[in-house]
């Protein structure tokens, strides 16, 4: 029977494939990229093979009969949770390699082991600052995905054929900035329903306007260019012009942007988490749960610690990446 | 390449210039932080006796016949006496006159009707305010009257007014009859342009509530219903002027009534910038400020009783006249840790502990050593309120239709929740675990009840689920976990922690309860449809009478049947039967049985969880006297005294700016 | 010139239209009547106490479609209310909304104002500063820093200045706002400081770019070749030319002024139009929230257009026609 974590598993399998592919076609600039920075090229590869490593899910393979372990074997789990033991929980809060508990002082079940602590539930820390990667990966990936499409759509028409469409767009963005954000990710996520793939396109949809307008500025410019206008005098349909002139030249905006957005998704999860219409497991809810725990007394860090550090090692990376690689691509700001 | 070699060239003066430039301004930063301070109120307040409070959310109005909520509460509370009033310290609750002279006894009426009589005090004015120049120029002041009252009365009924507790008074002979007679007169364009008093006249005034002379008023009910004189303790009763509901309707540039109440309270509004700051000051014409001479049960500090009082605070306190305070400044505090850390900084004079910082003040039940040292005082004492998780007994697999099977399966559930653990984990320990839906303080509480579904034990909840028909949580129709859905209405972050230790606490069962989180209307949604199986639900009583709690559970009430509070939808008609006997009894020892057979019913048909009963505490400063905790929303701040020269100096001592420790 | 004007007022005409349309539609996908007069009564109300609110407020007609009276729906009232500036009274709690506007407007503008100027000084003089001695130790440290910057999201931010300003350091109050002129600064202070902070990195990147594109042009070359000194160069030329794109980038914001910036606002307890708004939408008070919509509207449609015009006013080449 083909379960959802099967079609999950195909879908990985499927995307590391593409990557694999663009990679091998790309592989100068990433080579360049490597030289320039290598730090941050090894952190996000890193990141991409936890979460892959998270993604790859099936049901059952370890012993034990307790009826909590029953309930949890008939739930797929990904290699990062078989790193793991399967009930690897705490009464409640531990300090990172504790041997006992941090309030009460009581004797944990792994002491030791929980290399970063446990959370308010008894929950690794560790573990969920590694399932979060997935999450986040997902977030910012899916939704700048979705954001890529709707605004090159918006864009080149707006920018290629003017007056009538560019009208029809500019009324487009108007009504959807005029809206508070706030109000139209409530009323997606009620529509969609509350998921990571719902909030993805809850986000993306809040999110493509500034990309759309900066695609219209440059199909404006690209379409005053000698050659587009000899293909139009030669009788190339518009289609045909958009697709082999003024796509490709945008393409390193597309990437450039794709990387830029990526990291503005992310972090735009975290305040999502705040007002409760976050995505389950993700950095942004541990970083409002254990917010509060600042002002503990003694103070209560780990949790809040490993989500930020988390957080902020996978955007530093790959803001870093994205000025790399527009350095390289974008030809305004090269000597 | 001319441009780079300039480049090069270190611009001697301009870096000159720029280091004095920030020479310059590093050093008025250092003096100005001498002038830095966190203190939000002005200096020249420090030596008054102004007590500082912060509140969460802005009051939604503050007109006594709509007003619901704590934050309305507090205000109205303080602005507005009442006939009747609970006493401070004594415990159980128990009520003592106020504008009243004293309680009235129910007389019971041939008809099955049952009358009270109020005899207000003479000589109770109300607050300074320039509506009152409307009886005669220049006068800003004048009696309470019984006609207030029944004004009052009125405005309940009134359907414009939209008072949430109109089917309450329902009770009240003729009260219907008078909101239908009045939106008939109202047709009448004539008649809908007078003022609302002059309506009410019109419409002929509600037939069981009858102005007998300028102090007297009596009340007749339809049935008997003891629990009538609590509400009399509530703002919706307190007498109103016609002056003030006739000049503030909002038009050309008046207050509207919601922002500009008029009452014979303690205090009386000073300044309403309900975003941000509300301001009581002390009200001089009140009875208890005029006329100390009466000794009014109501405007003199009580004798501590059986309570406690260690300290002798209480009884230094007892006989003097009240109120001791001269102002209260409320601010708005939208989040909850920024308002604690200024709590502790001493610019709050009391406060609700957050969760987070309870470790810091509470250990093993008492304040810590730091936190004694800074002179804080705790006080806690148990809320009239239950948290439960429900059952919608109209499922098919959790409800009532799945007949012994649903039963064995809501009790092994209600076996294996550790209401302890969760307090530990959620409530730093404060609260009790609840056996039943009625708390301590309420009549009908039994203190030796030990629910015996909710002693926490797994084997046996295991075994139980067994007998149930779903062995190790497996459901022999899928051959899986039995998976059933707990519908909760928060999203926040730490709610659903809650949630999910419970989740974890079923898992132990083997059964897969799923969470289904959504915000409050569209949970309101998925029960007005009965998509529901689980959810979670929290009560705080109106007034201390079983009856305001056991009705959530009553037939008539369902959510499915009319809409009411009983979300649970539970309809056993023994239950029922015993209801409505209980309701009618006075405190009695009959009474006390008819509770024990309905608890006896509703232990065995589980139709909730009683999670915990909610455990009040007062967490103030040293310098803040008398202040016992209460629930229900009372309004006590009139008998709260405070020290400001000490306040002022451990301020001080406090929040020296960082370089200047 | 006047062609122009007149297209888009129309046009930003027919956008408000379409604002209030999709304003209607949204929120009542999101909740009921029923929602609403149960957020105002509180959750005790009884269904009859609900029913009368609701036609006290005009929330029992029919949503879309009148068979017997056409125009005696919610969504035709609520067009006609809005397109007349008859702002009536909030859902929650009856208060004026004019009344309500004028109390938080404020509050809002003392803190985006300062936050606004102090940002954009900050950024284009540091962006003009590195944008200068480019290349040298100081662009790359800071082009570095930009980007630490920008990597943190906004949310700690806030409560880690919270809590090392105000609770540790105990220089500002954590949060309040008490408009007297005397005290307002202290207030303020730690939302302005930690708002620049948190947009800093991102807009010095981006005004480091413009500066960096007019530096490359051929005037500029010129310009050393006559003998000016760099300085003279940055500021006389390069800054001059690129106020066309900052321009761009700065009028935009300057309706968003007026609404607030929601976090803020909320983590730091000032009552401004922000809150307002959050609490409309949270309190399901369907009266102020489509206010603060039209008038969002209104202000970007504004906003639009004076870009336009400061673009034309800014780069003689551009006409507007």
């Amino acid at each position: 029977m083909i379960e959802s974590h099967h079609l999950a598993n195909a879908a990985v399998a499927a995307l590391a494939a593409l990557c694999g592919v663009t990679a091998w076609r790309g592989r100068a600039r990433l080579a360049a990229l490597w030289t320039r920075r290598p730090l941050a090229m090894l952190a996000v590869g890193l990141y991409l093979l936890v979460g892959a490593l998270d993604s790859i899910t099936w049901v059952g393979g370890s012993r034990g009969t307790a009826p909590t372990d029953l309930v949890a074997l008939q739930e797929p789990r990904s290699v990062i949770d078989r790193l793991f033991p399967p009930d690897f929980r705490e009464r409640s809060y531990s300090a990172p390699l504790a041997a006992v508990e941090f309030y009460d002082g009581g004797a944990l079940r792994f002491p030791g082991r929980h290399l970063l602590g446990t959370d308010i539930l008894g929950r690794d820390v560790l573990l969920q600052g590694l399932k979060g990667v997935r999450v986040a990966l997902l977030i910012g990936g899916v939704a700048s995905l979705i954001v890529i499409p709707l605004a090159l759509a918006a864009g080149m028409g707006a920018g290629y054929f003017g007056r009538r469409v560019d009208d029809a767009v500019f009324f487009l963005i108007s009504t959807l900035s005029s809206i508070p954000t706030l109000l139209l990710l409530i009323a997606l996520v009620m529509v969609l329903g509350r998921g990571t793939l719902q909030v993805c396109v809850a986000l993306g949809i809040t999110s493509w306007v500034g990309f759309a307008r900066i695609i219209r500025g440059e199909t404006l410019k690209l379409r005053e260019l000698d050659y587009v206008a000899a293909a139009r005098a030669l009788g190339a349909s518009d289609w045909r012009i958009l697709r082999r002139h003024i796509l490709p030249n945008l393409t390193h905006l597309v990437v450039i942007t794709f990387v830029l957005l990526f990291s503005r998704l992310v972090l735009s999860e975290s305040i999502l988490s705040w007002l409760g219409l976050g995505v389950d497991g993700s950095w942004g809810q541990m970083i409002d749960q254990a917010r509060d725990e600042l002002a503990r007394d003694p103070i209560i860090w780990w949790t809040l610690a490993t989500a930020a550090a988390a957080l902020f090692g996978l955007i530093l990376a790959v803001n870093l990446i994205g000025d790399a690689l527009r350095d390289q691509l974008d030809p305004r700001t090269t000597r | 390449m001319i441009g780079r070699t300039r480049a090069t060239r270190p611009l001697a003066p301009a870096t000159a210039r720029a280091a004095a430039r920030v020479g310059a301004v590093a050093a008025l930063l250092v003096t100005g932080l001498g002038a830095c301070t966190n203190n939000p109120y002005p200096d020249a307040d420090a030596a008054a006796k102004i007590l500082y409070l912060s509140y969460p959310v802005a009051p939604k109005t503050l007109d006594p016949q709509v007003a619901y909520s704590t934050v309305d509460h507090v205000v109205t509370g303080a602005v507005f006496d009442t006939l009747l009033e609970y006493h401070y310290l004594d415990r159980p609750y128990r009520l003592i006159p106020a504008l009243a002279e004293a309680l009235p006894r129910p007389e019971p009426r041939a008809d099955g009707h049952v009358t009270y009589r109020f005899h207000l005090r003479d000589g109770a004015l109300y607050q300074d305010d320039p509506c009152f120049a409307r009886g005669g120029a220049g006068r800003t002041t004048r009696a309470v009257e019984a006609a207030d009252v029944a004004f009052a009365l009125a405005r309940i009924a009134d359907p414009q007014v939209g008072s949430p507790v109109i089917d309450t008074f329902a009770r009240v002979t003729g009260l219907r009859d008078f909101s239908t007679r009045l939106a008939a007169a109202r047709a009448d364009a004539a008649v809908a342009a007078l003022p609302a008093h002059e309506q009410y006249a019109r419409a002929g005034g509600i037939a069981g509530v009858r102005v007998l002379d300028a102090r007297t008023l009596e009340v007749e009910l339809d049935a008997p219903y003891p629990q009538i004189l609590f509400w009399f303790a509530m703002p919706f009763t307190a007498p109103l002027p016609w002056e003030a509901v006739a000049t503030y309707d909002g038009r050309d540039g008046r207050d509207r009534l919601a922002d500009h109440p008029v009452g014979a309270g303690p205090f009386a509004l000073a300044r309403y910038d309900r975003q941000a700051r509300i301001v009581l000051s002390r009200n001089p014409n009140w009875y208890g400020v005029r006329h100390p001479e009466w000794r009014a049960p109501g405007a003199v500090f009580p004798a501590p009783g059986a309570r406690d009082d260690a300290d002798g605070m209480l009884r230094a306190a007892a006989g003097q006249p009240l109120p001791f305070l001269e102002r209260i400044e409320m601010r708005r505090e939208p989040e909850a840790v920024p308002a604690f850390i200024k709590f502790m900084q001493g610019y709050y004079d009391t406060s609700p502990i957050i969760r987070e910082s309870f470790d810091q003040v509470v250990q093993r039940g008492a304040l810590t050593a730091e936190a004694a040292a800074r002179g804080l005082r705790l006080e806690t004492a148990v809320m009239a309120g239950v948290y439960y998780v429900g059952f919608n007994m109209d499922d098919t697999v959790v409800g009532a239709a799945a007949g012994e099977r649903g039963r064995a399966l809501r009790q092994a559930m209600s076996l294996a929740v550790d209401a302890t653990e969760f307090l530990r984990l959620f409530n730093n320990g404060l609260g009790i675990p609840a056996q039943s839906p009625l708390p301590p303080g309420i009549f009908g509480y039994a203190a030796t009840y030990r629910n015996p579904w909710r002693q926490p034990d797994l084997t046996r909840a295991a075994a139980r689920l067994a007998e149930a028909g779903y062995p190790g949580g497996i459901d022999p129709a899928t051959g899986k976990a039995l998976r059933i859905s707990f519908d909760v209405n928060n999203t926040a972050a730490r709610a659903l922690l809650q949630f999910q230790f419970l989740v974890e606490t079923w898992k132990g069962l083997g059964l897969d309860v799923e969470i289904a989180a959504t915000d409050y209307n569209q949970f309101q949604d998925k029960v007005r449809r009965g998509a529901y199986q689980l959810f979670q639900w929290g009560w705080i009583g109106d007034y201390p009478d079983p009856e305001n709690f056991l009705f959530l559970l009553y037939g008539p009430m369902g959510r499915a049947h009319s809409g009411g509070p009983n979300t649970a939808n539970f309809a056993d008609p023994a239950y029922d039967a015993l209801f409505e006997q209980m309701r009618a009894l006075e405190n009695s020892p009959q009474r006390a049985r008819v509770i024990d057979a309905m608890r006896a019913i509703l232990e065995r048909e589980r139709p909730w969880i009683e999670l915990f009963h909610p455990e009040d505490y007062a967490l103030h400063h040293g310098w803040l006297a008398n202040v016992v905790p209460t629930s229900m929303s009372l309004p006590t701040m009139k008998y709260w005294d405070l020290d400001p020269a000490r306040r002022a100096e451990r301020r001080r001592a406090w929040n020296r700016p960082f370089p200047l420790r | 010139m006047l062609a122009y004007l007149l297209r888009r007022l129309a046009f930003g005409a027919v956008t408000v239209v379409g604002v209030l349309l999709l304003l209607f539609a949204l929120f009542f996908l999101v909740a009921t009547p029923d929602d609403v007069a149960r957020k105002a009564l509180g959750e005790k109300a009884m269904p009859e106490a609900i029913a009368q609110w609701k036609t006290n407020h005009g929330y029992d007609k029919p949503r879309l479609w009148n068979a017997a009276a056409p125009f005696d729906t919610m969504l035709a009232e609520h067009l006609r209310r809005m397109l007349t500036f008859d702002f009536g009274r909030s859902d929650a709690d009856d208060t004026p909304i004019v009344e309500r506007l004028r109390e938080g407007v404020w509050p809002s503008l003392t803190l985006t104002v300062p936050l606004f100027v102090l940002g954009l000084v900050c950024a284009v003089a540091l962006a003009l500063l590195v944008a200068y001695r480019r290349d040298s130790a100081l662009d790359r440290a800071t082009q570095v820093a930009c980007v630490v910057l920008m990597s943190v999201p906004i949310l700690l931010w806030i409560v880690g200045g919270q809590y090392l300003l105000g609770k540790m350091l105990r220089w500002f109050p954590i949060s309040g706002f008490d408009p007297a002129p005397a005290v307002v600064l202290r207030f303020l202070a730690m939302p302005v400081l930690i708002g620049v902070l948190a947009h800093l990195g991102q807009e010095v990147r981006y005004y480091r770019t413009v500066f960096l594109e007019e530096r490359n042009r051929d005037y500029v070359r010129t310009a050393y070749a006559k003998g000016c000194s760099p300085s003279q160069v940055m500021r006389r030329h390069v800054l001059r030319n690129a106020l066309i794109p900052i321009l761009t980038n700065v009028v935009i914001e300057i309706p968003f002024l007026f609404t607030g910036s929601i976090l803020l606002e909320s983590f730091f307890g000032i009552p401004g139009l922000g809150t307002m708004t959050v609490d409309a939408i949270n309190g399901n008070d369907f009266a102020t929230l489509r206010v603060m919509v039209f008038l969002g509207a209104l202000l970007f449609i504004a906003g639009q257009v004076a870009t336009d015009l400061a673009y034309a006013a800014a780069d003689p080449r551009v006409r507007l026609e």
